[in-house]
């Protein structure tokens, strides 16, 4: 357990040495949205406001795979990444918190500040809970994912065009049933069925990804 | 008769065709430093990471005696140690286990390497021999039964290289076994070195 708190804390107080970048998802969010804005500002206001949250989406799945090299790449480039396979116990509860430390810090300011843009944008105070929740569930998964393509990648000089093609057709059941919940929020459908189908596939990733992680860094190191 | 700390039966590493090393079997005791040694690309660092469980042999076996990973200290070419972090907070985050006198060992450590000016200082802004003695100085960190570094001389001036002879002969004498590589044989008057050419 103290290894696990020791990465959560190691992880954040290097982020916090690292300056503005912990805050370019949330910028880029925000210049993604403003320039959507400015690009259908011709178009009727009611179909803005459907738009609005799947076009969040859309530009947060993007956001989430800007930084996926970055999970393993930094340890792999100073060496760290040898000892924490080395020294780890169980080393999927490792990776996994190594995982969720990266997404805490790189996903969650987005997922916090997304529904607060759409709220902004006109969007119902409903929608943007689910946009959030959707995000909340989601995001995890995405992580998780890219994860797997990071440790695959870890020892490749340039690994971030290789990551996005990994991932994003892996990134496209996560989209479809965040966008169909959002969409369904906003007509006032049922969105249940789909945000349950998110939490299915965020425990399925959850199992699947510390393992697949630690034979792709045992590869990768080899 | 000296226990073995380490036993490797003929390991194998053979990589795209060509064969890195053959057959290799060597007996490593508890309070010796096995030292080996040989030319560049003869395969001295991929046998450590065999050694510490990085690398799989394509043929042969490790046997490490009464010793869980978490006692092994690794120490590669790149030193494991974050450039944004203060050479403390390094140290810190090095330790492993949930040790309460973390605090003296790392002043300890910073004493014997004659670092404590050092220690606010963020890795990144310290020389390359003074970032190598901060990864040396990690192995004082825990209760480790084996020592495994990679060619521990280079980048060391000779009175750090001193420091880090001195905290391994003590680490001998509390039944530690150290494994270094290097690109010669090394002679010591207390005959605790075994040198194997690979």
């Amino acid at each position: 357990m103290i290894k696990i708190v020791n990465i959560m804390s190691k992880e954040l107080l290097l982020a916090s040495r690292s300056g503005y970048e912990t805050f370019m998802p949330i910028v880029y969010l925000i210049l993604i949205m403003t320039f959507f804005n400015v690009a259908i500002s011709y178009v009727s206001n009611d179909i803005i406001v459907e738009l609005v949250p799947l076009m969040i989406w859309v530009s947060c799945l993007l956001i989430c795979i800007l930084n996926l090299e970055t999970v393993f790449k930094d340890d792999f480039d100073d060496g760290s990444l040898e000892l924490f396979i080395i020294h780890s116990g169980v080393i999927e509860f490792e990776i996994l918190a190594k995982i969720f430390a990266h997404w805490v810090l790189s996903n969650l300011p987005v997922v916090i500040i997304a529904p607060l843009i759409a709220l902004g944008l006109g969007v119902t105070a409903n929608t943007s809970l689910i946009l959030f929740l959707s995000l909340l569930v989601g995001t995890p998964s995405m992580s998780l994912i890219g994860a797997i393509a990071a440790a695959l990648t870890v020892s490749l000089r340039k690994n971030k065009i290789l990551i996005s093609l990994m991932v994003l057709p892996l990134y496209l059941p996560i989209l479809i049933f965040a966008t169909s919940a959002v969409s369904n929020s906003y007509f006032n459908l049922n969105y249940e069925t789909e945000l349950l189908m998110l939490v299915i596939l965020l425990l399925i990733f959850i199992l699947i990804a510390p393992l697949a992680c630690n034979k792709a860094l045992r590869i990768s190191l080899d | 008769m000296t226990p073995k700390a380490i036993e490797l039966k003929n390991i194998s590493l053979q990589r795209n065709e060509s064969i890195i090393f053959e057959n290799i079997s060597l007996d490593i005791n508890k309070s010796y430093i096995a030292n080996i040694f040989g030319r560049n690309g003869c395969g001295k660092t991929s046998l450590l990471k065999i050694i510490v469980g990085l690398t799989e042999a394509t043929s042969g076996s490790v046997t490490i005696n009464h010793v869980n990973a978490n006692d092994i200290a690794y120490i590669g070419h790149k030193f494991g140690i974050k450039d944004n972090l203060t050479v403390c907070e390094n140290l810190k985050y090095s330790n492993v286990t949930d040790n309460v006198e973390m605090e003296t060992r790392i002043e300890d450590a910073l004493n014997m390497y004659e670092m404590t000016h050092y220690k606010n200082i963020l890795v990144k802004q310290l020389s390359h021999g003074q970032q190598k003695k901060v990864s040396l100085m990690k192995t004082l960190m825990n209760n480790y039964s084996i020592w495994v570094i990679d060619e521990p001389y280079s980048a060391l001036d000779k009175k750090t290289i001193d420091i880090f002879n001195k905290t391994m002969y003590e680490f001998l004498s509390t039944d530690g076994t150290v494994i270094i590589t290097n690109h010669s044989e090394i002679n010591d008057n207390y005959n605790k070195v075994v040198n194997y050419k690979l």
